[in-house]
């Protein structure tokens, strides 16, 4: 057995020190290639070790990511990345806590636990590699298939109307949202970044095209002609309504950067559980007399 | 004078009996009697009728089942609408409010005639000493005190105790209703004296609790740190207990949005590095099979309580059912093993939620703990436990030389690798529920699939060796078997006590460790059984047939199984063990298949 070891504060500033030695399952092309590398990039800008990061991920093409990085990865089941992630955090908040999957996790099998990591405010940042599709199982529609679209699992063509997972997560009240592309790898990498920083749950949808399954009409190149950084827009990303305005046109427009950052933070979920526990903890009881509060007398 | 008697009262929502009865427990727990109290509701979430049964004793009890010695109703609707919970038999003494107007011979009780039957103005009695009928439950406090000699000094002292903020004038109006029914009682005497002998331990010392509150307890004093979870009935008190104190011990309560969240924040709070537990009851281990199927295949410690009720889907909510036992066994898809235990009353909670704590770190595994409404929401004395006498096992961490190389998964003799936590340098891993290497690496590939799948089992195969997780008594050569789990035990026990008394050669066994099956342990037991039962509270008589599945049962051994929320008593399981003898004597025992 072990004694505790001590948590090493050394800073890592090198993207290559969060590169693994796995090699992606994913296609030649896939845009999640791109947002790892905006990935590494942004941690080695923050500069925490890769042991003191947490990377949780759900089921799917993109939730392979935390594998290929450095980081103590969990790759859990099908849309339970938040909830995982978030006990994470709370048992131990010193550790940054990112948590990554894709449309279908977060949006159909996992949508139900977004709202509620919203309104919790765990510090930790969610990064959702939107797709439109069901890549790893060949073709599906996904929760953010645009109207119409045929798939094999909608042959005439889809019924129902996609989700906007911006203006969801706007809606559910996050502190932070952006939308990146890998068209912008300089972007999407300073969103990162930004989202991680953000002390709070964070929110980044990374419009990441399947090469092999999406629209031939919505790939990388296409981003790089459609895309519309929001910084050049004169966009106030401390304006919830005009955030809220501009992730309307989800699914039309794509819009890149940081739509919303609340400007005053509010504690975090995880701050307030050290103060209560700090205050409640002070009379420092031993679980060794726990069942005398049942002593009868 | 008496060692034991039950008593059994019913009324109307806002009669107080419950309250009543709770006092009649606190007051016999101080003094040192044995006791054990179960309540019982109508499905209205206020008012409507209201029930409770407390048996007091001078010996150590396991059930509060059975004919109750003492009936108490407040009307007798309300009685009568608890059916089975209450039975009246011929011995019992029954005291009912005369404004009810029944005649003592018209008692609307079927085929029975009570020993004993005392219509008393209770309302009557409560007016004139309290000046309102609000204190009708204080007034039959005293009638008992006076006919049975129950705690008569310390109802009254916590009576004034807990009435102490109403102020004076209500205390002064409780004390002279207490009086009141004490001075009725002495004034009309029983037909005979069934006043109860004093305790045999001394007063003081004994804890009163219910299994719910031991179960949360045992969980702080475990090293338990984090609880997610999501209410539900009749498992929320141990959420509830961890909401107010785990706090103090540096722990945090989360409440999930759903039973899936509750068990998956708790996966990753153990993953993270702390002793993790998340309590729930069927409706919701259905929604969590996904997590314990994670749970194992990451090995990563975890501690799942399920209170258990009556199923399938919503079934009976609030009442005791034995049927979650497959479920616990075998729910989650793919191969998997994982320990489940189960505790058999309010005091070996503890000691039970401690070793799942223990199993599950030791092990890093899940670990399901089966307990029931019974034991969950039962008032129960427990002697003093001593808490230095248990060991706390931690999860078994790297070392420095491990992690120069670490590999998470890594093979091992015993199945068991070291077990690295974010922020431990060198300990990185990717943990999964995707089949992996040994160092977490994915893999489809079969042989790995098969290595691995051989590691989780081989790891917890030392547990079937633990003798001290079954509870063996009796004559070793005994031809006849007695086996329960859970809550039901309580009332073998006691049954096979009973039966023992008359001269039936039985032997007892009860497991706490319920899987993996402990096959050694069974065959020696069973090696000179000829007949006997399994007695279990599900319609399909589960544990009976996973038994069955994995040890050759002698041929006379039978299934004695009851849907739940339908009680048995400690004479009726003693019957059917007498007729196993007699059928054995008549050399039938060969004939008695085992029950469908």
């Amino acid at each position: 057995m072990s004694a505790e070891l001590p948590v090493i504060a050394a800073s890592c500033h090198d993207p290559k020190d969060f590169k693994s030695e796995l090699k992606p399952i994913w296609c030649p092309g896939c845009g999640d290639f791109g947002v790892l590398q905006a990935l590494y990039r942004a941690l080695a800008a923050i500069g925490r070790p890769p042991h003191e990061i947490a990377f949780v991920s759900g089921i799917g093409c993109s939730s392979r990511i935390p594998g290929y990085t450095t980081a103590y990865g969990f790759n859990t089941v099908h849309g339970r990345c938040l909830p995982i992630a978030q006990g994470i955090k709370l048992a131990n908040p010193e550790l940054l806590v990112l948590g990554a999957g894709g449309d279908g996790d977060g949006f159909s099998i996992g949508g139900g636990h977004v709202p509620h990591a919203v309104r919790r405010n765990i510090d930790l940042t969610y990064i959702v590699m939107d797709n439109q599709i069901y890549g790893l199982t060949k073709g599906q529609l996904s929760p953010t298939s645009k109207p119409d679209l045929k798939t094999v699992t909608s042959p005439h063509g889809a019924l129902e109307a996609p989700v906007n997972p911006l203006l969801y997560l706007l809606a559910y009240g996050c502190g932070f949202v952006a939308q990146g592309t890998p068209a912008d790898m300089a972007g999407l990498t300073q969103i990162l970044e930004d989202a991680i920083r953000y002390p709070g749950f964070s929110f980044v949808n990374v419009q990441s095209p399947c090469v092999t399954f999406g629209q031939d009409d919505w790939q990388v190149k296409q981003h790089r002609a459609a895309m519309k950084p929001l910084a050049s827009l004169n966009h106030d990303p401390t304006d919830l309504l005009a955030a809220m305005d501009k992730a309307r046109s989800y699914g039309s427009e794509l819009y890149t950067g940081v739509l919303y950052k609340n400007p005053s933070p509010p504690p975090t979920y995880d701050q307030l559980v050290r103060e209560r526990q700090k205050a409640l903890g002070a009379s420092n009881p031993s679980p060794s007399r726990i069942l005398d509060a049942f002593l009868q007398k | 004078m008496l060692d034991d008697l039950v008593f059994g009262m019913a009324g109307s929502g806002g009669d107080g009996i419950v309250s009543a009865g709770e006092f009649l427990i606190s007051s016999a727990a101080a003094e040192g009697y044995h006791a054990i109290m179960t309540k019982s509701f109508g499905s209205q979430i206020r008012g409507g009728e209201s029930s409770c049964r407390v048996r007091v004793s001078t010996k150590p009890i396991g059930t509060s089942n059975g004919t109750l010695d003492v009936a108490v109703a407040l009307n007798w609707e309300d009685f009568l609408r608890f059916g089975a919970e209450l039975p009246v038999g011929g011995h019992t003494v029954v005291i009912y409010e005369s404004k009810t107007g029944v005649a003592p011979d018209k008692l609307p009780l079927v085929g029975v005639t009570p020993a004993d039957v005392r219509p008393v103005p209770i309302g009557e009695l409560s007016k004139k000493s309290a000046g309102s009928d609000k204190a009708k439950n204080t007034v039959i406090l005293g009638l008992l005190a006076g006919w049975f000699g129950v705690a008569r000094e310390s109802i009254l002292r916590m009576v004034k105790k807990k009435l102490a903020k109403k102020g004076e004038d209500v205390v002064a109006a409780a004390e002279r209703s207490f009086q009141a029914g004490i001075e009725y009682a002495l004034a009309n005497p029983l037909k005979r004296d069934m006043r109860m002998s004093p305790p045999k331990d001394p007063p003081g010392q004994k804890l009163l609790t219910d299994g719910n509150d031991m179960c949360a307890a045992a969980a702080i004093f475990a090293g338990c740190r984090f609880y997610s979870g999501y209410p539900i009935t009749p498992s929320t008190e141990i959420m509830q207990l961890l909401s107010r104190e785990i706090w103090k011990y540096g722990g945090t309560v989360l409440q999930a949005e759903d039973e899936i969240a509750g068990i998956g924040a708790a996966v990753g709070a153990s993953f993270a590095g702390l002793k993790a537990l998340t309590a729930t009851s069927g409706p919701g281990m259905s929604l969590k099979t996904e997590m314990i199927g994670l749970a194992s295949i990451a090995e990563l410690p975890l501690v799942i309580v399920n209170v258990q009720r009556g199923g399938p889907s919503t079934g009976l909510p609030t009442k005791p059912e034995q049927a979650d036992l497959y479920q616990a066994c075998f729910g989650t898809h793919g191969d998997s093993v994982r320990p489940v235990l189960a505790p058999t009353t309010v005091a070996d909670t503890f000691a039970v939620t401690v070793e799942a704590f223990n199993l599950a770190e030791q092990y890093q595994t899940p670990v399901i703990i089966l307990s029931d409404q019974e034991i969950g929401q039962r008032k129960e004395t427990v002697d003093p436990i001593d808490t230095s006498k248990f060991e706390i096992v931690n999860r078994l961490q790297p070392n420095s030389a491990e992690l120069e190389d670490y590999a998470r998964f890594r093979f091992t003799e015993s199945g068991i690798s070291p077990l690295s936590k974010p922020g431990m340098q060198g300990g990185n891993y990717l943990c999964a529920g995707i089949e992996h290497n040994e160092h977490g690496a994915p893999t489809a590939s079969g042989a790995m699939h098969a290595k691995m799948n051989d590691k989780r089992f081989h790891k917890l195969a030392p547990l079937v060796h633990r003798k001290d997780l079954f509870h063996i008594d009796g004559n070793a050569n005994a031809p006849i078997a007695l086996v329960s789990w859970g809550s039901t035990a309580g009332v073998c026990r006691e049954a096979y006590e009973i039966a023992k008394a008359e001269g039936v050669g039985v032997k007892l066994l009860i497991p706490i460790l319920l899987f993996p099956i402990a096959e050694e342990i069974y065959r020696e037991f069973f090696r000179s059984v000829k007949a006997g039962l399994v007695v279990e509270g599900s319609h399909q008589g589960q544990f009976f047939r996973l038994l069955r599945m994995q040890v050759d049962l002698p041929a006379g051994l039978r299934s004695f199984c009851k849907s739940g929320a339908n009680p048995f008593s400690p004479r009726e399981v003693a019957r059917e063990l007498r007729h196993a003898m007699m059928a054995l004597q008549s050399g039938k025992a060969d004939t008695l298949q085992p029950q469908e």
